[in-house]
């Protein structure tokens, strides 16, 4: 546990003196910012079902594949890379506690851009507090049901990231190894999100799909339900094997290449 | 029923010792020991296992076949225990370049399960013994010029005072003054730590070392203080002469006193008319004395210098490789040769059959 916090102390250090990922968060809290803003402007517009609110966790979920590998992509490759974590291993540590402190590390930075962009709606509502009050931008089940969908899926997106940081030498094939992976998690979500197929094939198929795939296929459906304060056990549990299966795939890798 | 384990005195005891990487053979059957407080050289050519070894005895890789205990640890049970009483510095000494020396070596402390007050005072102890507390304690490590990024990862490998240290290359691109610092470094450390030293620079190893090994193809080929190494492969006596006179005058005493005596050799010395003459024989020193006598005797020669010569480490290491590529060479000619036989016997019996 001890060794955990050193790591973990080591790569949050890492990652705040790291300009790339302070560019990272500013461009994409900056659109984040912006989008926010215009879907409240249009919003009495569009035919938009959700509450408000919903827009920026979605953001959030889909602009990921923009920001983890930039939080994910040195952890392990660049290391790997400039040899020290053969040094690091000399240690008395272990492969496992060495990821678990990279992959937790990118957790907290990617935690600490959803609580940023909490910050939208409260200045909308501390700036345009009549404009909103209908809005019910701040509306408690609304905050904790997105707030646990972004930790559920978060853990997971870093998990994606920290595997494809451990399976290469080069950052950059990790970062866009980790955007294709995640880019193509979310667009099967998009694919599947929505109306059943009406042919007995197509519900058949759709369905084998959705059993086998779980909330890989209908996490958008889902989002849905937390987004409104229901909290669905089964994509908790779906994303929480996702980042332990890919953070053991992340710690097979790293033993493999470095013996 | 708990097996009695035989914990060795040594620091470092490898018995037939096997790692193969797929089809090469990287270790075939290593055996040796460094006993406590010992410098031991670990030379060979690029690809002889060197560093295999090195990985494996620091519980980084597995071995195949063997058996390994470092610091009483047996590294088939308890891999990942020996890292606690070993430091470690890799060839190319690869080091994060975004952090500060002082930052570098309390994050490795931390690590290594050092914290407060000890953390501390073990910092400020290698910090002065590697001679980096006034320089570059505060500098970042990516402007550290390659001496002190050595000395760097010295000084982290003795943070926790391990008992075994094992360096790979540590003097490698280091300029003589680089090197000397190292070397007292090792002078220092003598006796109260255990080292493994890889190197190729041989005067390095010659310099700091008690007690060399020799490795080719996996193997050890020599082993042994650089006396018993000299004693090993000094087939002839080679000895030097300066003196004045022909040459063949020269030649003709020493073979009448010994006529196995060849002289190998003659180089003028400087601005004078003397000149070096280089006799090898197989008599012994013995044999050269009385040479030597002889020549003195003969006021014609006008003999100034005697020198015995002793082969230097880096004549022992090239006759050691050598010699085990020649065993290497002749047991495959052996078995080239009884494969040979052996198939036209059975092409005999082949065609016999049909």
């Amino acid at each position: 546990m001890k060794s955990f916090s050193v790591i973990l102390r080591r790569e949050v250090f890492g990652l705040f003196i790291s300009p790339a990922t302070y560019v990272a968060a500013f461009y994409f809290l900056t659109l984040l910012g912006l989008g926010f803003r215009f879907f409240l402007e249009s919003f009495a517009r569009t035919d938009w079902l959700l509450p408000p609110l919903a827009s920026l966790v979605v953001a959030l979920i889909f602009g990921s594949p923009a920001l983890i590998p930039f939080l994910t992509m040195r952890s392990l490759a660049e290391e790997r890379r400039l040899g020290t974590l053969e040094t690091l291993l000399v240690a008395p540590i272990s492969v496992t506690v060495v990821v678990l402190g990279k992959w937790f590390a990118s957790y907290i930075y990617f935690i600490l851009i959803c609580l940023s962009a909490l910050g939208f709606p409260c200045m909308a509502v501390w700036l345009f507090p009549e404009e909103t009050i209908d809005l019910r931008l701040l509306e408690p089940a609304q905050l904790i049901g997105g707030g646990i969908y972004l930790l559920a899926a978060g853990s997971a997106f870093t998990a994606i990231g920290i595997f494809a940081s451990s399976v290469t030498r080069n950052q950059m094939v990790a970062g866009m190894l980790s955007f294709t992976l995640l880019t193509l998690h979310l667009a099967l979500m998009a694919y599947y999100h929505g109306e059943m197929p009406t042919d007995t094939m197509g519900i058949a198929a759709a369905n084998v799909l959705r059993d086998s795939l779980g909330s890989l296929t209908t996490g958008l459906d889902r989002l849905e339900h937390f987004v409104v304060g229901i909290i669905d056990i089964a994509t908790l549990l779906h994303y929480f094997v996702t980042t332990c299966l890919f953070l053991g795939f992340a710690i097979l890798a790293t033993t493999r290449l470095n013996d | 029923m708990s097996e009695e384990r035989k914990v060795s005195k040594n620091v470092i005891e490898v018995t037939d010792l096997r790692k193969a990487y797929g089809r090469v053979k990287a270790l075939s059957g290593l055996t040796f020991s460094v006993a406590k407080g010992e410098i031991v050289g670990f030379l060979g050519p690029n690809g002889a296992g060197k560093s295999t070894t090195m990985r494996i005895l620091c519980g980084m890789t597995g071995a195949d076949s063997g058996e390994a205990q470092v610091c009483g640890v047996d590294l088939a049970e308890e891999e990942g225990e020996v890292r606690k009483h070993i430091g470690y510095l890799p060839e190319n000494n690869p080091l994060p370049e975004d952090l500060r020396v002082s930052e570098y070596l309390k994050f490795r402390g931390r690590l290594k399960g050092l914290s407060g007050g000890r953390l501390r005072e073990r910092l400020e102890a290698t910090l002065n013994l590697c001679d980096l507390r006034r320089s570059a304690s505060e500098r970042l490590i990516g402007n550290l010029s390659k001496g002190y990024r050595q000395r760097v990862g010295i000084a982290e490998a003795l943070l926790d005072e391990p008992k075994l240290l094992i360096l790979d290359e540590p003097t490698i691109g280091l300029d003589p003054r680089q090197t000397g610092i190292v070397r007292r470094l090792l002078d220092r450390l003598r006796g109260e730590t255990s080292f493994l030293l890889s190197s190729h620079v041989l005067s390095e190893v010659e310099a700091s070392c008690d007690r060399m090994l020799i490795l080719n193809r996996g193997r050890i080929v020599a082993e042994g203080t650089l006396q018993e190494l000299q004693a090993e492969y000094l087939d002839n006596t080679v000895f030097e002469v300066v003196a004045e006179g022909e040459r063949s005058v020269i030649e003709k005493i020493a073979q009448e006193v010994d006529p196995l005596c060849v002289l190998t050799a003659e180089n003028p010395t400087d601005a004078t008319r003397r000149k070096r003459f280089s006799f090898s024989t197989p008599s012994g020193e013995s044999s050269a004395e009385s040479i030597l006598k002889a020549l003195v005797a003969q006021s014609a020669t006008r003999t100034r210098e005697f020198t015995i010569a002793r082969p230097d480490l880096e004549s022992i290491f090239l006759k050691a490789t050598k010699r085990s590529w020649e065993q290497t060479d002749s047991s495959r000619d052996n078995l080239r040769e009884v494969s040979a036989t052996l198939q036209p016997e059975e092409e005999e019996e082949e065609e016999g059959a049909q």
